[in-house]
């Protein structure tokens, strides 16, 4: 079998164990990667030479006889607006074309201490601003289950990566749904942490108090791995939290006597009817494993979420986004004439129409005499349905909803922005709440387009939620993406 | 009937807080002097994904300021993001404390125009970040004419205490008054050097008219002051200005003017007044910060004691004139010498004419101040004593204290050096001195023998030249008699 088959667990049994090397696997998957990434585009930049010479190290380690960690061996993909101090970071925008970030995110040195390879930078929506990575300035990633289609985004190029076999894990970023949904579209594990479980320095900010760092996996264990190494304090980021790092266990009977909840009168008649039933066989296989199903209601999260999401995370992104202004790193106007002619020249090149159009929603809620209208309503609505979300888990442990109400859909069909907007009603409410969700595959559909489902938890469920998704996703776990036009 | 006057002045003074680093990273604040850039990392450069992280020491010093300034402290604040473009600002925010300051509604007391105590509102104190420096590649260093422009961005993220008056200071006079004791306030804290030379106290100052027939003349802000003297001359000009254009009935037009201080005049600023919109929200990247009563008692019971408190104990404490009293507190390093000296035991009025005059002399003559005191508090408190018991002369003191200061000697060893004895010069060692003064003065002697000297010239001429002798340390009453018994012998 070709190595880049196997799942982060096998790979550090096999190369501990001496069953293969380091260097195998990479070479594997760097040769997965050449054969599927002129279909696929998931990759921004492949490190090529850096991940050879890393594995090398990783090898010499252990023949020495040191553990080079949890993650020994292991090839990982990152998604291109997490900084790496040894490849560009873009975060898929021309304003920060070939910009090298002089510093490593705190995520990428943890996985880098647990003995990590990071092959490349995955492709995503430019600043993470997008739900089908067609707003990539580098051009779209296609689906690794059939090319005319998306792999959902923003995360798109980490999601399609992982399925296809260019690695077992990659990270994403999940400011509204960016890490579920292409999870769910691609046919693997996405998950979300609790905003403040892992740290979010080195993410190259778009919505500061709705980004979230995750993890892509095919298998559930591999999750385990990864999510033990990414959840922890740390002290450059003032929104994590100091607790303990949850144990991330196995647990096949984790359903036994829990209470999922449902939300049938919300979701009836939204999703389209390959999700629907996906969505009806995982309520009867929650209670065959033991779980009662228990009708809750998120009114004003369904509702209202999208709006308050639509003002919140512009505004910030409007506040974020200022500094790519030329005069410090990425794309710089080179005959401005001015200090102002830098700005509106670079700014104007250097950003896509998706990011602009944020930008300019962010700057007009947050101007003066709208501020109240828009910035100020919409903080009340975001901790009405805090509330909300915080009421339901008084009834159920956890909430079963689909990642997106529909699979994965063609390259081009999203005609409007609103339209694209839509489609993540069932994903943002986890961010505004500042909860856990993950994404796991449930089958798939009649044209073979992969079916996920998502769980939300109350905020530090992540271990329980994991368990959960695991148990309910284990009969499709770890499947591999042969590709294809259908 | 001629027009009269009111000047309506208010202030906002950006302090630089003296902490080691700055307020949202690790990076060192000693950044005068230092090569450009050299104090910078992601975080205060503004890099993509860098998060600031809160300096808990300037939470305190903001506390520390409030307090001291007699303001609420805010128990729940929290940072706000100030949206505008510029080079010298790496985020294109700057993080500043705008819906909550830290510390509101306060007070600092002046010496008002009429000589009496006058309060000055404290609006707000407010903590917040540094920008970076522009450097303008021009030969003046100015924008005017250079090709290319430099940003250094060492002092971008040093932390400031921004604290806005109410409009009460009344006069330019009374606006050096304030940024005077402003400036001793944050000394006397340890908050900040308080230097505005160096540009760790900035400020701009909002200066109006108010006519005696109803007008209002327009607000003028006015920035560029680089000295407590700038500052006063400044808005003295802006007054005359404003007045004067008042007086001819035309309106002050609403601006910001730049102080030229080698013109002595003040400018429109060139850069339009744009009414940006700052765009104002909430920090996302820090939660907000919630103080509990038992760290703002910490704060409270471990504050300095201030100038105003201080000086009135020392009034009351060492019964010194008011004069001396503002001499000796100027700076706590100063008072805490007296208080020393005072200790080591001797008269506190002589202590503190000691220090006015001739150790803040020597100080002044060295270039010193007192942390580099010339001579120790124990050390001239000796000095002290030995003229009060009357062992020594206080012009010999003077000697001593000299040879100390200039050789670094010790008491004992200037003491020598002088030629100075201790203890009163009297009985056989004065008759010794008479008569050793008598034979020399063979002429003098005899005029008063003969009764000629009907006006005692000649008995004060040999006094003198005794009490020469003696190095002062003879007492004059002694001497008198002493020649008496010596002419009555003789």
């Amino acid at each position: 079998m070709e190595l880049y088959r196997l799942s982060a667990s096998e790979i550090v049994n096999g190369v501990k164990t001496g069953a293969f090397t380091c260097t195998d696997v990479v070479k594997s998957c760097l040769g997965r990667i050449k054969e599927k990434e002129g279909d696929i585009h998931a990759m921004l930049y492949v490190a090529e030479d850096a991940a050879i010479k890393r594995a090398a190290e990783i090898d010499a380690e252990i023949a020495e006889g040191r553990d080079p960690g949890p993650l020994a061996g292991v090839p990982v993909i990152v998604k291109d607006n997490i900084c790496t101090a040894d490849m560009p970071t873009t975060c898929a925008s021309r304003i920060l074309e070939d910009w090298v970030p002089p510093y490593d995110a705190t995520v990428v040195i943890a996985l880098k201490n647990a003995g990590a390879v990071i092959i490349g930078k995955a492709n995503c929506d430019e600043f993470a601003m997008g739900g089908s990575t067609e707003h990539s300035a580098y051009g779209p990633t296609m689906n690794p289950w059939d090319y005319t289609c998306v792999p959902g985004g923003s995360s798109g190029g980490s999601a399609a990566a992982v399925a296809a076999g260019y690695a077992p894990l990659a990270l994403g970023s999940d400011t509204g749904g960016s890490i579920r949904q292409p999870a769910a579209f691609c046919g693997i594990y996405g998950m979300k942490p609790t905003y403040g479980q892992v740290s979010r320095y080195g993410l190259v900010a778009f919505a500061s108090s709705l980004d979230q760092i995750g993890p892509f996996a095919r298998s559930s264990e591999d999750m385990r791995l990864i999510m033990s190494v990414l959840c922890g304090f740390d002290p450059h980021d003032s929104t994590s939290e100091n607790r303990t790092v949850p144990n991330f266990c196995k647990n096949d009977s984790v359903l036994k006597g829990k209470k999922i909840g449902v939300l049938t009168k919300l979701v009836e008649g939204k999703l389209s009817p390959d999700l629907q039933a996906s969505m009806d066989a995982q309520i009867d296989n929650c209670r065959k494993l033991g779980a009662e199903i228990v009708e809750v209601s998120l009114p004003k999260a369904l509702e209202y979420g999208m709006a308050c999401y639509y003002i919140l995370a512009p505004a910030e992104a409007s506040s974020n986004l200022a500094r790519y202004d030329g005069v410090r790193y990425g794309m710089a106007y080179k005959d401005a004439h001015s200090l102002l002619d830098l700005y509106v020249k670079t700014r104007a090149a250097g950003f896509g129409p998706e990011v602009k159009r944020r930008i300019l929603t962010g700057t007009y809620v947050l101007s003066s005499g709208f501020y109240d209208a828009y910035y100020l309503t919409a903080q009340k609505v975001r901790k009405v349905i805090k509330q909300e979300f915080a009421q339901a888990f008084t009834q159920v442990d956890a909430i079963l909803l689909p990642a997106s109400p529909t699979p994965a859909f063609k390259l081009g069909a999203m005609s409007s922005p609103l339209e694209m907007y839509m489609a993540d009603v069932f994903t943002i409410p986890v961010n505004l709440a500042g909860l856990p969700g993950i994404s796991y595959n449930t089958g798939f559909n009649s044209e073979g387009l992969p079916l996920g489902m998502q769980l939300i938890g109350p905020r530090w469920s992540d271990a329980m939620l994991l368990e959960m998704a695991a148990t309910l996703g284990k009969d499709s776990e770890g499947k591999i993406a042969e590709g294809g036009v259908r | 009937m001629a027009l009269e006057f009111t000047t309506v002045i208010g202030l906002e003074i950006h302090i630089q807080l003296n902490t080691k680093t700055k307020i949202f990273c690790g990076c060192s604040t000693d950044y005068i002097g230092a090569v450009p850039n050299s104090h910078v990392c992601p975080v205060c450069t503004g890099q993509p994904g860098a998060l600031p992280v809160l300096n808990k020491k300037v939470v305190e010093y903001g506390v520390r300021g409030g307090m001291a300034l007699h303001c609420k402290i805010n128990k729940l604040t929290r940072f706000d993001r100030k949206n505008y473009f510029y080079a010298d600002l790496p985020k294109a925010y700057q993080i500043t404390e705008y819906y909550v300051p830290i510390a509101e509604g306060g007070y600092l007391t002046i010496t008002g125009d009429d000589g009496k105590p006058h309060r000055i509102g404290i609006t707000r104190l407010h903590l917040e970040e540094d920008a970076g420096k522009l450097v303008h590649g021009a030969a003046d260093g100015r924008i005017v004419g250079s090709v290319q422009s430099f940003v250094d961005y060492n002092r971008g993220g040093v932390p400031l205490a921004e604290v806005v008056s109410e409009p009460d200071i009344t006069s330019p006079r009374e606006a050096r008054e304030y940024v005077s004791a402003m400036r001793q306030l944050v000394r006397y804290l340890g908050i900040s050097d308080g230097d505005m030379e160096k540009g760790s106290m900035r400020v701009d100052a909002n200066i109006s008219q108010k006519v005696s027939d109803g007008r209002w003349g327009n607000r003028v802000e006015v920035k560029n002051m680089n000295s407590l003297k700038a500052l006063e001359r400044a808005l003295e000009y802006e007054t005359l200005r404003q007045r004067d254009l008042l007086t001819r009935g035309e309106t002050i037009a609403q601006e910001t003017r730049n102080w030229d201080d080698a013109d002595g005049i003040t400018t429109p600023s060139r850069s339009k007044e744009e009414s940006n919109d700052y765009r104002y929200f909430p920090e996302p990247d820090l939660p907000p910060l919630l103080l509990d009563d038992e760290y703002i008692e910490h704060i409270r019971a471990t504050m300095p004691e201030l100038p105003d408190a201080k000086r009135e104990r020392f009034l009351s404490q060492y019964g010194l004139p008011y004069e001396d009293v503002l001499v000796l507190t100027e700076t706590p390093e100063l008072a805490n010498y007296y208080e020393s000296v005072v200790k080591a035991e001797c008269n506190p009025v002589r202590a503190s004419n000691w220090i006015r005059t001739d150790v803040m002399r020597v100080l002044k003559e060295q270039n010193q101040d007192i942390t580099s005191a010339p001579i120790a508090p124990d050390v001239l408190a000796q000095l002290i004593r030995l003229v009060d018991d009357k062992k020594i002369s206080t012009t010999a003191a003077k000697d001593v204290f000299e040879k100390i200061v200039q050789n670094k000697i010790t008491l004992e060893e200037a003491i020598k050096v002088c030629g100075v004895q201790i203890g009163a010069v009297e009985g056989d060692k004065l008759a010794g001195i008479i008569s050793a003064v008598a034979n020399a003065n063979q002429d003098v002697v005899e005029v008063i023998r003969s009764g000629q000297d009907k006006k005692d010239k000649k008995l004060k001429f040999l006094m003198g030249l005794v009490m020469k002798e003696s190095r002062g340390q003879a007492k004059p009453d002694e001497v008198l008699k002493a020649l008496s018994e010596f002419f009555s012998k003789n």
